[in-house]
């Protein structure tokens, strides 16, 4: 399968950027004098055309970037180099009696608006360029003696071929403000040394290179970063892939038990189950942390049952400890945090599960039992590769998913968990943290912003390669148009 | 005949035996939340599984204490259905122009977009974060229930792939006979496609509905005054947790537990029953 696509991906010579830019230049050279000149004041090649509103709009457009590149930007992207020199000091002055402060760089603010004013560049000069073959367009056109449109017809064509134009451009911008540009200032800041010692407004910070990167990986006296980003990483990942196959397999085996024919009140089961999902998550996974507390109720009947005594005499707690240590010993914690997130995702997987369940073609069955064969080998001969090669796009981000799975960790362990591992300790991480929670933790109790910024790259390096190592392997891709009509 | 009758019955026992049992397991911590929210006394039950004495008071401190400084539920509760009206609002509209016009349109860099769109999905949602809050803050906007508004529904655009894959699977003869018919890509949209979707629509507006519900972690970065009043149920609850509240507390905790699951069960219900609709039946063929 991978050897088709890999043809099909030949055959498409170039990206789509490259079209762009060739097409670009392209309209430039054959253009005539008004689009070449179009390229100095974008409106001349609309003015020719006698779209006279247009041109005064997109000229207008050029000059209010010309000003904020001369001012805004300016004043920012030439500090972005050192990210300011001037430290803040505050002098008493004793003609007002009262603390002075000096006109201080702050690196954050610096850093923010230079990346925003790159972000607002970019895409001007990607206004820019694109008004070039607009205008060549327009010519095109009014040589071919074809009506040119007026601006009336412009804005008309929002609603129609434009479309896209008007239903993408709020959201895109959103999605910039709210996501892009905040990821690029939070990747560069994991090239700075942005941490408690170099706060803003206070302190300045400054560009250092790889050197975070290094510090991730190195174990010594001055870090124990690369111990811990070890432990971590490690956990993370045999966290992600016990969380997701556990639910996985679980949830598809409860579905097809209550689905079962001779099972009777089918309604009422996957009721008792569904129950669990409608409490919001954060609602139960703290009801859960206290019922499994140092003097919770579940160490109480565990005690009054003998069940701690007897995990004791089996080496199974600690020599020291007189109760069950479920979210305080690492070991322990572990296993109890896969154990609450089955109980927490099993439910999910199995409403999942019974939709597609439903939809596998019943002759398939039929069939199989006229050659004789037996339940459990139609479970696994039919149910099971038709589960999987449906559901494989969801288990890859079910992957990526749990990775990312912040509240199930944080809220059972936040504020219960205390690591007694020193060299973790010392770099900010615990033994059940997974990189983001370490990534969270990091910023809201140790503000060490530069290394939260690493181990977020971190966890999109992981994320990234292992998404593209799963689609290459499981997922065709190009299928939405097989499914339109 | 009557032997086999029995026998059948009792080769259904082990089987049903094992369903009680993990429904018992399943249903053991929130049987313990609803148990604990009628406990007279406001304290964690350490002995026992069930309380001494089944009152009301914790609902009644929970409601009608306007003093506390600490459990102010009733504000909580607006706050939280205000940005969640907000949100959903904006959230829905824009995840449902993405996946129209992604779905149903084609136009020059569409997959590069869609691309750009997977690759963001890759990155923690904590790291956009940090940035965000010190965004917000340069525009006064922490502290803000429209700040939060707005960071639960600026980026909404990236999950559009759900309602794209409903749109992908309604018939494109039914736009292009509208089309033939003189009509606009926006008439299309509104008085062909829309009605059509009614599932996923639902879908999308209770899910963006939800999300200040169940949000702990952006809600208590973007509300860190550490008055009760500006917060939200998530973060509300999550305090009354802390270690010296936890002991008289714990009671209202799972009062409002129990308080703020019955809206969203409802809810949730609703939704998957919406969503189960759009996968089967929303395959509307021309």
């Amino acid at each position: 399968m991978t050897g088709t696509l890999k043809k099909v991906d030949k055959k498409k010579p170039h990206t789509a950027i490259f079209d762009f830019f060739r097409d670009i230049g392209l309209d430039f050279i054959e253009g005539d004098i008004f689009v070449k000149l179009s390229a100095l004041v974008m409106g001349i090649g609309f003015f020719r055309r006698k779209q006279i509103i247009k041109g005064i709009l997109i000229t207008l457009f050029q000059a209010v970037i010309i000003l904020f590149g001369f001012t805004f930007a300016d004043h920012y992207l030439s500090r972005f180099g050192t990210l300011g020199t001037v430290e803040r000091v505050s002098v008493f002055n004793p003609e007002t009696m009262r603390n002075e402060v000096n006109n201080f760089d702050d690196s954050f603010q610096i850093l923010l608006y230079s990346i925003i004013s790159i972000v607002v560049i970019i895409v001007a000069v990607a206004i820019y360029l694109q008004n070039i073959r607009t205008v060549r367009a327009l010519e095109v056109l009014d040589r071919s003696g074809e009506h040119i449109p007026t601006f009336w017809e412009d804005i008309m064509s929002a609603r129609d071929k434009k479309f896209y134009l008007t239903l993408l451009s709020l959201p895109c911008i959103g999605i910039v403000l709210f996501t892009i540009i905040p990821l690029l200032v939070m990747i560069t800041v994991a090239f700075t040394n942005y941490d408690q010692q170099h706060m803003p407004p206070a302190n300045l910070f400054t560009w250092v290179g790889f050197d975070n990167f290094k510090t991730l990986f190195t174990n010594d006296i001055t870090s124990s970063f690369g111990y811990a980003f070890g432990i971590v990483l490690t956990w993370t990942l045999i966290w992600a892939f016990a969380a997701t196959f556990s639910n996985f397999f679980l949830g598809i085996a409860l579905s097809s038990l209550i689905n079962n024919q001779k099972t009777k009140l089918k309604k009422m089961w996957r009721t008792m189950f569904v129950v669990t999902i409608a409490v919001p998550q954060f609602v139960t996974l703290l009801v859960i942390r206290n019922f499994f507390s140092q003097i919770g109720i579940a160490n109480r009947m565990a005690a009054d049952w003998g069940i701690t005594e007897f995990l004791s005499s089996i080496g199974l707690i600690p020599a020291h400890l007189d109760f069950i240590p479920f979210l305080t010993d690492p070991t322990w914690a572990r296993v109890m945090i896969i154990l609450i997130n089955v109980w927490i995702g099993v439910p999910f997987m199995m409403i999942i599960a019974t939709g597609v369940l439903m939809n596998i073609p019943k002759d398939l069955y039929e069939s199989a039992r006229i050659d004789g064969a037996s339940p459990f080998k139609q479970f696994v001969y039919i149910t099971m590769p038709y589960m999987l090669f449906v559901t494989a796009p969801f288990l890859v981000t079910q992957v990526i998913h749990n990775i990312n799975n912040f509240n199930v960790i944080f809220l059972l362990t936040q504020d219960v968990y205390r690591t007694t591992d020193q060299m973790l300790g010392n770099a900010g991480a615990r033994e059940i943290d997974l990189l983001v929670t370490w990534l969270y933790r990091l910023t809201q109790e140790q503000y060490d912003f530069k290394m939260a910024s690493v181990i977020g790259i971190m966890v999109f390096l992981v994320c990234a390669v292992f998404t593209l190592i799963a689609f290459n392997l499981v997922i065709a891709r190009n299928k939405e148009d097989k499914f339109q009509l | 005949m009557k032997k086999n009758g029995l026998l059948k019955a009792l080769q259904l026992v082990p089987r049903h035996l094992f369903l009680a049992i993990l429904a018992v397991f399943w249903l053991i911590p929130i049987v313990w939340l609803v148990a604990n929210s009628f406990n007279e006394s406001q304290f964690m039950n350490f002995g026992r599984f069930f309380p001494e004495n089944f009152s009301l008071t914790a609902y009644r401190l929970l409601l009608f204490d306007s003093e506390s400084t600490v459990a102010r539920f009733p504000v909580w509760f607006m706050n939280t259905l205000q940005i969640a009206i907000f949100t959903s609002i904006i959230s829905s509209i824009f995840v449902l122009m993405v996946s129209y016009a992604t779905s149903r349109m084609r136009f020059r860099g569409r997959r590069t977009l869609m691309s750009v769109g997977v690759i963001l999905g890759l990155f923690p949602g904590f790291l956009a974060m940090i940035a965000v809050y010190f965004i917000m803050r340069s525009f006064g906007l922490t502290n803000n229930h429209w700040g939060l508004v707005i960071v639960y529904s600026g980026s909404s655009g990236l999950g559009y792939l759900i309602a794209k894959g409903f749109f992908d699977t309604i018939s494109e003869t039914l736009s292009e006979s509208a089309r033939i018919d003189g009509a606009t890509e926006s008439q299309v949209f509104r008085l062909i496609i829309l009605p059509l979707s009614r599932p996923i629509i639902v879908y999308t507006v209770i899910t963006a509905f939800l999300v200040p519900w169940m949000d702990f972690v952006f809600a208590s970065i973007m509300l860190n005054s550490g008055i009760a009043t500006d917060w939200t149920v998530a973060i509300g609850l999550f305090r009354m947790l802390q270690r010296e509240l936890l002991a008289t507390h714990f009671a209202r905790f799972c009062a409002g537990g129990v308080l703020v699951s019955i809206p969203i069960s409802i809810l949730f219900v609703i939704m998957q029953k919406f969503y189960v609709e759009s996968i089967t039946s929303g395959s509307v063929k021309g």
